[in-house]
């Protein structure tokens, strides 16, 4: 996935992402329900477990940083797997269910589980021994240092 | 033994309301065990603090404020999720402890422990011969 700069920056309260995303969800809601509901070649619980959830992702540059935050919640840090390869970031991990939770019955369900990878092809390069990734409530937060070459260079205009 | 969870949108089964900003909606697992309703919210990036969950006349309602993140230093090349409050409510029918609910965050999910009364509970009967 290559990156292109955003024009606007969206404003916080532009509410436009609201009645989308909840119309998404309950899109999804309805196909995991019809397919679990039929027989199942797919898995046990019925869907289509390769249709792994994606989490959402959120990039952002400074004159010096890469900012890359990405919606994870419900993992452990040591599930969570951050390299960069050839240029890109990639995060993956696993967002385990419960054992218990499996057993009993469920009385509704719209989180999703299973192993997910993203790639993103950074903007500009980065000095790969300088990277820093926390989770923190359910957030990934991954620094990236730009590297020196990708930095702006000032070049000084001399007068004859 | 039927169990009727029944999930209201946004804005709840009471009057409608109005509210400013941008809100979103959790996705929710709920189970029943035995002895308990488990309801499961993913609420990434929420804190601990700002997280209220409330339980009254059979309605559980949760809702918690997220701050928003963008500063002005910053340049944005991909914005994938929203981040602000989150609102939902849930009609409970099963006869639920309200004295003993408590709810955990860990992780960026909530997990709120609904424990059923003594009187829900299923209950072996002994037989005794006479």
């Amino acid at each position: 996935m290559t990156l292109i700069p955003w024009k606007q920056r969206r404003p916080e309260s532009a509410g436009q992402l609201l009645p989308a995303s909840g119309f998404r969800t309950e899109m999804d809601r309805l196909f995991d329900s019809f397919f679990s509901d039929a027989p199942s070649v797919w898995g046990e619980r019925g869907g289509w477990p390769s249709l792994a959830w994606q989490p959402a992702m959120d990039v952002e540059e400074t004159d010096k940083h890469v900012l890359v935050r990405a919606e994870i919640p419900g993992v452990k840090a040591d599930d969570l797997d951050v390299s960069i390869q050839h240029g890109a970031l990639v995060i993956s991990g696993e967002k385990k269910e419960s054992e218990e939770r499996k057993e009993s019955g469920y009385l509704y369900q719209e989180r999703r589980y299973g192993s997910f990878r993203r790639e993103i092809t950074l903007p500009t390069a980065v000095d790969e021994q300088n990277v820093k990734a926390e989770y923190k409530d359910g957030v990934l937060h991954v620094t990236l240092e730009k590297s020196q070459e990708a930095l702006p260079k000032k070049i000084q205009v001399t007068a004859k | 033994m039927t169990t009727d969870v029944n999930t209201t949108q946004t804005a709840g089964n009471d009057a409608e309301r109005t509210r400013t900003g941008q809100w979103f909606r959790p996705p929710v697992d709920i189970v029943e065990r035995a002895d308990e309703l488990l309801l499961v919210a993913d609420l990434p990036g929420a804190s601990k603090e700002s997280i209220d969950v409330d339980f009254n006349d059979g309605q559980l309602t949760i809702e918690g404020t997220v701050p928003g993140r963008y500063d002005d230093k910053m340049n944005v090349l991909l914005a994938e999720y929203g981040v602000g409050n989150f609102h939902r409510v849930f009609r409970v029918s099963e006869q639920i402890d309200s004295a003993r609910i408590h709810a955990e965050y860990t992780n960026g999910v909530l997990t709120v422990h609904l424990p059923k009364a003594e009187a829900a509970k299923p209950r072996k009967i002994q037989v005794q011969a006479m």
